[in-house]
């Protein structure tokens, strides 16, 4: 290995896009992660041709029915049937839907907070920065799920709730990532030359600097968003999620409790659900780390 | 195998909870664990289950009931005459102590059925007491009750909801200091009052000999607060308590075959039904008010497939507002309402509701049973939201009026008439949520109507309309399942009143 390295310094140089494709398909934890995101992401999209039965329909007669792989599995509900005799698949699927949408929807909210925040405090520094400073340091005073739960038992639970409460409340990674980020950037040559030709601080922001932190900020968000998604799960498990009858990841696990030491799959397969679904995202995010780290880029 | 692996776990886990400590038959303390607390511990001011164990646990009434034959026995009073149909002599024992050392004379009853008639003593049951007009003191150990109407269910109220306070005591430390260290005289004495938590009781060693109730063979009982039924399972498989209830009934079902475990199925007298907002109190334009939405969600709502699937036991499906074996209920004379989402889509679109609404359904107990009704009123469209509440709370919100759609359930304080059902919640009172004026005018004959026939006719009447306007769409009864351990010798009652001063270790 030693002996050939010396050789590449001599090779012509690869295009910027074949050397990051050969990065991402080189990367086994990311290609992992994708190909898990992009089922979800379809299962979620396809949910209702998908899914073999209503997720809301209950049938009494037929409740606490096994998983397949149990001697009295059947084929009609492939994993199962809940206490109130709904098909587990179907919940799951249309339960994917819950979660990609909240974690998706909650990234957006507080990535556009934390990154405007972030971006200004480290582009103006002094004063601009102090304040924020303050704001980020409040913000990381709070508990996230001790104010969660407080806002959705005085105002109540629901998908919108849910999703304005973790918007609100996971902006301050995005801030302080995009804030070191951008005073890292801002001296560089280029945002001098914009500014000597004149350019308004609103393009330099948007067009020189946010494109050179974006590697950064998509790190983040890949981890915010399954940080969102655990918190739905957490919320909804506590009672005051997303409201039942909604198949909810979280909120099939608090219901699964009461009969786990019976029916175990109950709380299994959710809970392993959301576990790979977690895990996926979190390996896309470390993968586009990696391949995106400047490290790698020599 | 994997189940047994996963049961092993938990039984592991919840052994590492220091809170556990061990109950049994080593330290002859019998551990029982509910899921509600009664917010206060005074009998006549909380409604809870809970409450009334403990009230038959450490108070005496003036007449025993004996589960046994149904028959009324001396218990505080060692005879009764009827004066007249308004009037009533008793005759009390002598030589019954309270647990602080009082000696109960008719002093004591006097005083607590003239303090339960006070506004300011703020009775959470008022239809418990309000038939007593006044009692009077004839001499020390005998009381005349004094009734406002001819009320034939007095001796049933007498046996039961209606325990006996020690007057110099209570008068000395108020409702406050009574509900903190409460003193009555029955076979247990309460030692404990934790909020939160529960209570502990020891055995009163000055427990009258000659009283119908034998003499306690357990020595302490031990009340636990444990809101969750899997928290409940675990603790009784780790042996941190001995007995409890309220467990889904097919867990309860698969606990038979759990090492240690007994399990005993009895029916109860406790019935679940949901209160419709029908006159409009919660919002202006509140569906409710329209008769053909509750006839809908009368048909919506499978309730035989529940009491076949969910409920269990023996269970069955109620109509009218009361329990069969009441006097004065009569499950026949009432508008039956068959399961039928067609006919229940129809009657909403007719209502004005072709797209069904949003609602909110409150309930306490059972979340299955809530969450399975939740679901056949998604199937017509009705979308309820289901927001749980601990009882207080929600029986409050009850009767504010405040909520469209409430699941309650009722036990009667085990009292065998209709009245204390059908009378509590439909006669104008506190925790009447339709105040029908036609049926408060015929319950109110019926209670003061000494003829049986002519009283059940009026019954009959009061039911009918009620479900004629669908005021409430009562559920079915309940099937309780007792767990325990079994250590534990326990005999259920079809009242659903654990008699743990029966029970003793094998």
């Amino acid at each position: 290995m030693t002996a050939t390295l010396p050789l590449s310094d001599h090779l012509p140089p690869r295009s910027v896009f074949a050397t990051a494709m050969r990065r991402v398909f080189g990367h086994h934890g990311l290609m992992l992660g994708g190909i898990i995101l992009v089922l979800v992401a379809l299962v979620a999209i396809f949910a209702p041709l998908l899914a073999p039965h209503d997720p809301y329909a209950q049938n009494l007669s037929r409740r606490l029915i096994p998983p397949i792989w149990h001697a009295k599995g059947t084929w009609e509900h492939v994993l199962g049937t809940d206490k109130l005799g709904r098909d587990y698949l179907s919940r799951l699927i249309y339960g994917s839907r819950l979660s990609l949408i909240i974690g998706l929807s909650a990234t957006v909210i507080s990535g556009l907070i934390g990154t405007t925040l972030g971006v200004l405090a480290g582009y103006f520094g002094g004063r601009t920065d102090a304040v924020i400073n303050y704001l980020i340091t409040t913000r990381l005073a709070m508990p996230v799920v001790l104010v969660a739960l407080a806002v959705a038992s005085l105002v109540g639970g629901s998908l919108q709730v849910v999703i304005l409460v973790l918007g609100f409340l996971l902006w301050d990674r995005f801030a302080v990532v995009t804030r070191s980020a951008t005073m890292q950037v801002c001296h560089g040559d280029y945002i001098a030359a914009a500014q000597a030709i004149g350019c308004s601080t609103t393009r330099i922001l948007l067009s020189e600097l946010l494109p050179n932190i974006l590697n950064a900020l998509i790190v983040v968000a890949t981890l915010e968003m399954a940080h969102a998604i655990l918190l739905e799960a957490t919320l909804s498990f506590l009672g005051l999620g997303v409201p039942p009858p909604a198949p909810s990841w979280g909120l099939m696990i608090a219901e699964g409790k009461q009969y786990m030491f019976f029916s175990p799959w109950v709380i299994a397969i959710p809970g392993v659900t959301l576990l790979i679904l977690v895990l996926a995202i979190n390996l896309v995010g470390d993968g586009i780390r990696d391949a995106t780290a400047p490290e790698n880029r020599n | 195998m994997i189940t047994r692996g996963l049961l092993a776990l938990g039984v592991a886990i919840v052994a590492l909870v220091p809170a556990a400590a061990m109950a049994g038959k080593a330290d002859d303390t019998l551990v029982y664990a509910s899921d509600s607390e009664p917010e206060n511990v005074s009998p006549y001011h909380n409604n809870l289950r809970e409450g009334v164990i403990l009230s038959r646990h450490a108070w005496d009434t003036l007449v025993y009931a004996d589960p046994a034959d149904g028959k009324y026995k001396p218990y505080l009073a060692t005879s009764w005459t009827w004066v007249d149909p308004k009037t009533l002599d008793v005759e009390l024992r002598r030589g019954v102590k309270f647990h602080n050392g009082d000696t109960l004379t008719a002093d004591d009853v006097v005083f607590t059925f003239n303090y339960v008639q006070k506004p300011e003593s703020k009775v959470v049951t008022k239809q418990n007491v309000d038939w007593i007009k006044s009692a009077e003191k004839l001499d020390d150990y005998k009381v005349r009750i004094h009734l406002k109407e001819a009320f034939p269910a007095a001796l049933e109220y007498l046996s039961g909801p209606t325990p006996i306070y020690p007057a110099k005591y209570f008068q000395q430390v108020g409702l406050e200091g009574f509900s903190k260290a409460p003193v009555g005289s029955g076979p247990y004495r309460i030692t404990a009052v934790a909020s939160g938590k529960g209570v502990k009781l020891e055995r009163f060693d000055g427990y009258f000999a000659d009283s119908p109730i034998p003499k306690p063979k357990i020595g302490k009982l031990e009340f636990r607060i444990m809101p969750d039924s899997e928290s409940r399972v675990a603790a009784l498989m780790t042996g941190a308590i001995d007995w409890t209830w309220r467990v889904p009934h097919d867990q309860a079902m698969a606990m038979k075959s759990a090492p240690g475990i007994s399990v005993l199925s009895a029916e109860s007298m406790r019935i679940g039904y949901v209160a419709f907002d029908s006159r409009g109190t919660s919002s202006a334009n509140s569906p409710f008010k329209d008769l053909r939405v509750r006839q809908a969600v009368a048909m919506a709502i499978d309730r035989k497939s529940m009491v076949d699937n969910l409920v269990g036991g023996g269970s069955n499906v109620m109509h009218a507002a009361c329990f069969p074996s009441q006097t004065g209920c009569d499950q026949n004379a009432v508008t039956k309402y068959e399961y039928n989402p067609k006919k229940a889509k129809e009657l909403l679109a007719a209502a004005g509701y072709p797209q069904g609404f949003k609602t909110e359904i409150q309930a306490y107990r059972e979340r299955d049973y809530a969450e399975a009704m939740v679901g056949y009123l998604k199937a017509v469209g009705i979308d309820a939201k289901l927001n749980f509440l601990k009882y207080a709370a929600m029986r409050e919100n009850l009767r504010a009026g405040t909520v469209p759609l409430v699941f309650n359930t009722w036990g009667s304080f085990s009292v065998n008439d209709a009245s204390a059902s059908t009378g509590v919640y439909f006669k104008g009172g506190e925790d009447d949520t339709s105040k029908d004026p036609e049926v408060i005018k015929t319950l109110t004959e019926a209670d003061a109507t000494v003829d049986p026939e002519k009283r059940l006719a009026l019954y009959r009447t009061a039911l009918k309309r009620i479900s004629d306007e669908v005021y409430w769409l009562p559920l079915f009864s309940y099937s309780t399942d007792y767990v325990s351990t079994d250590k534990l010798q326990f005999q259920a009652f079809p009242d659903e009143l654990p008699r743990f001063y029966m029970s003793s270790w094998k």
